[in-house]
């Protein structure tokens, strides 16, 4: 995550937990918040709401038992971009993108992406998802 | 702290399931909380049982979902293992989904085709009234 991606002057949060599922409902409760906030229509704010815990659990499910979840949160004019990202439990760990809840995940933004971070300077590898989601419908 | 409490987020958010027989031929399962990676395990074993009970005399299934307030992809998974064992016994795996909590993850995953789904229950109970699932073997036309 670049500092021009977060230092912009608008309005970004940024929610960090312990890497743990049991925390998961807490981020997609900011999500939907922020989305209610922002006038997504009812629709767009359950599937962002769904597509930040589908991205936090595949996440958590990779992530290093001591690892944080750090989960930034950019609310643009007519959209959210998502970026959350942990420490990986190995030095290759790859996120598995032939399953079910990825097929959900991809359905429910509007755009998803792997980022996979190797561990330089003895800080770990991470592994992190972004993803776009409109206020209401787009054509896809 | 040897001694400190249970972490009180260790086990996720309360997920209930309760199972009754409201009429001869259907066996109802009232699910409430927040269906995710966490709590899915729970909806799994109510509703394992659910079709089990369902299974030994050839009821119907009903999952009350009214009082779900959000279901991830792992509960939706749950779901549809259940219907495909519903439907491997002849039968449909019945839905009380109402509000956009529930009604929005199956719409965008389509996996609301593969469910029979109701309003309110006494609409689910009303449109299942004979048995969906089929008779052990040797109990057929008795």
């Amino acid at each position: 995550m670049s500092d021009a991606e977060t230092l912009d002057g608008m309005s970004t949060v940024e929610v960090r937990t312990s890497a743990t599922a049991a925390l998961i409902p807490t981020i997609r409760a900011v999500a939907s918040d922020l989305a209610a906030r922002a006038d997504f229509d009812l629709d767009a704010i359950s599937d962002l709401r769904m597509a930040v815990d589908e991205a936090c659990a595949t996440l958590v499910d990779a992530a290093d038992p001591t690892s944080v979840l750090q989960c930034r949160f950019l609310v643009r004019p007519e959209r959210i971009r998502v970026h959350a990202e942990v420490e990986a439990a190995k030095a290759d760990t790859v996120l598995s993108t032939d399953t079910f809840g990825w097929r959900v995940l991809q359905t429910l933004a509007d755009d998803v992406e792997v980022l996979h971070e190797a561990g330089v300077d003895g800080r770990r590898a991470t592994v992190g998802i972004r993803l776009d989601k409109s206020a209401g419908d787009v054509p896809r | 702290m040897s001694d400190a409490a249970p972490d009180p987020f260790g086990v996720g958010l309360p997920l209930d399931t309760q199972l009754s027989r409201p009429r001869p031929g259907s066996v109802l399962l009232a699910v409430d909380g927040e269906i995710d990676t966490l709590t899915a395990a729970r909806l799994q074993a109510g509703l394992d049982e659910a079709v089990e009970a369902a299974r030994a005399d050839g009821a119907s299934v009903v999952a009350d979902l009214s009082g779900v307030t959000f279901l991830a992809s792992s509960g939706l998974a749950v779901l549809i293992g259940a219907a495909r064992r519903l439907a491997e016994l002849g039968g449909r795996l019945h839905l009380v989904a109402a509000s956009r909590a529930v009604t929005r993850p199956l719409q965008v995953t389509g996996a609301d085709a593969l469910f029979d789904i109701h309003d309110d229950v006494a609409a689910a109970l009303a449109t299942a009234p004979f048995p969906d699932v089929a008779p052990p073997p040797g109990e057929v036309g008795r």
